[in-house]
């Protein structure tokens, strides 16, 4: 029996079915499996944070010196425009104040107005074509709660779509990309009442930074250079927020014409994004519980 | 084994893994091409299970799933039709990946070096061929998962070779670093002998 237990084959065999359960209760909630990851983040974190920043540090090192001489022709340029720069600033100012005030006496709605966004930089990115699910430095503590079935629309600096958060930890949270295969949004073509499509990854043309679009009604025209933006329909992403082109349409299938877009958000050049949550009233955020206060958005929604 | 080796091997397995999981979420893009990315975390496993035995290889796969599981979940789709993050896919990934190159390539090639590439070679072919053919049954079990529309050359080049190549690419670094800085030293590596490596183990069950 002794022998039977230090053998190879049966170690190998209860580990792994042992793991299997393991992962098996990783779809509940309380999973123990989940608890030994959360824990070993907390570890892996820091020691992830800094290889992160020395490489960063090493990259900017090594870019300074080989682009010394440009660097020298750039600074007089800059030094230039910055002269520019503070002058238009100075206007730009102005035209702020102008704005606030326009925007106050004609009650001009912010187009994502009901919602609190979150600034974040991401930690980690996908170590496969499997291991997919991105991480950013924003959790539970920053104020960032997931309750069963909710999730968070996350976009770039630029407002683009980015994907949604699926699970929030202490100080991260795990965001689905637009392009991993269980992605999906409502969208519609960018004009005035523009078609609705589906937005969704796709095990292909993820591959190529590519995600599938198809058309509910099979009228629909697509074609090259259409822009997509997302709907509002479903709840999840409010209406507007810029997904990408498409860059080709696939008519093999006259009944169902689907096409390929390429999200304007580039996730593998990301460092930045906003998590969006739609604005809860004052008297039901109180209650929301592990929200420090240091944990304020980066720009409160107007309610 | 004397405390200062064990030591010296824990010290130096720990900063690996830390290092190359690190450096595999932070820099994807970089290692990638074609869609696919080398996986130094997983060759690392392999190289640890070729080079040093079934218990090192177990072990250290095992530890570098939980970071991987950790830094850079699955995420898969459920009965319930939403997506979920799972825990525990990178621990059995990475377990079994030590424990299958601790057991190829390594009692009749002696360790040697060129096998260690038909190693990683091998395991990243395991990997990817189970992993598709997971994938693939699950969408069968779970309808709400859709439907697996990869193609033959998808799989085959697109994945599984693309995959293979730059594991091997990947490999060579590293195999350097397992040489020359690794968990062993090089006068101990030159010391050892397979017998030695193979003494805790069941050398009975699949040693090539």
């Amino acid at each position: 029996m002794k022998k039977l237990l230090t053998t190879k084959w049966f170690i190998v065999l209860a580990v792994s079915l042992l793991l299997i359960a393991g992962i098996v209760l990783s779809f509940l909630p309380g999973s123990p499996l989940k608890a030994v990851v959360g824990i070993s983040s907390k570890a892996v974190s820091p020691a992830q944070k800094s290889v992160k920043t020395t490489g960063n540090a090493f990259s900017d090192f090594w870019s300074a010196i080989a682009d010394g001489i440009a660097i020298r022709e750039e600074n007089k340029t800059l030094k230039e425009e910055i002269a520019d720069l503070k002058y238009r600033l100075n206007q730009y100012e102005e035209a702020a104040i102008r704005y606030e005030e326009l925007k106050n006496a004609f009650h001009i709605r912010d187009t994502f107005s009901n919602y609190d966004i979150y600034g974040a930089s991401i930690l980690s990115r996908e170590a496969d074509e499997w291991f997919s699910v991105i991480r950013i430095n924003a959790g539970k503590n920053e104020g960032i709660v997931l309750e069963q079935g909710q999730s968070y629309p996350v976009v770039d600096t630029e407002m683009n779509l980015v994907g949604r958060v699926i699970e929030t930890q202490g100080s991260n949270s795990m965001v689905l990309p637009l392009l991993h295969e269980g992605f999906s949004a409502s969208g519609k073509v960018n004009e005035v009442n523009g078609a609705s499509v589906i937005v969704s990854g796709d095990s292909v043309l993820k591959r190529s930074g590519l995600c599938r679009v198809k058309a509910f009604d099979k009228n629909v025209k697509l074609e090259p250079g259409t822009v997509i933006v997302t709907s509002g329909e479903g709840g999840l992403f409010p209406d507007g927020i810029p997904i990408g082109t498409i860059v080709s349409v696939d008519y093999s299938n006259p009944t169902e014409v689907t096409a390929a877009l390429r999200p304007f958000s580039n996730i593998g050049e990301l460092e930045d994004v906003f998590v969006m949550i739609p604005f809860i009233a004052d008297d039901k955020k109180e209650t929301v519980p592990g929200a420090s206060e240091s944990s304020a958005p980066v720009a409160g929604g107007q309610g | 084994m004397d405390r200062r080796k064990l030591i010296r091997k824990i010290v130096v397995y720990a900063v690996y893994i830390l290092l190359l999981s690190s450096l595999q979420v932070s820099y994807p893009n970089r290692l990638g091409f074609g869609g696919q990315t080398a996986d130094l975390a997983f060759v690392f496993v392999v190289l640890t299970g070729y080079f040093n035995g079934f218990v090192d290889g177990a072990v250290v796969g095992l530890i570098m799933g939980i970071v991987r599981d950790c830094l850079a979940p699955i995420a898969i789709i459920g009965i319930d039709g939403s997506v979920h993050v799972t825990a525990g896919i990178g621990m059995l990934v990475m377990f079994l990946a030590g424990a299958l190159s601790s057991s190829f390539f390594t009692k009749k090639m002696h360790r040697n070096i060129p096998f260690a590439f038909v190693s990683i070679a091998f395991c990243t072919l395991v990997y990817k061929i189970g992993g598709h053919f997971l994938a693939y049954s699950w969408t069968f079990i779970v309808p709400s998962a859709g439907s697996y529309d990869l193609g033959f050359y998808e799989i085959v080049v697109r994945s599984c070779l693309l995959q293979t190549v730059l594991n091997l690419i990947a490999g060579i670094p590293l195999l350097i670093l397992m040489r020359f800085a690794g968990p062993v030293s090089l006068s101990e590596q030159r010391r050892t002998s397979d017998d030695v490596i193979m003494s805790n183990e069941d050398t009975s069950w699949l040693q090539i």
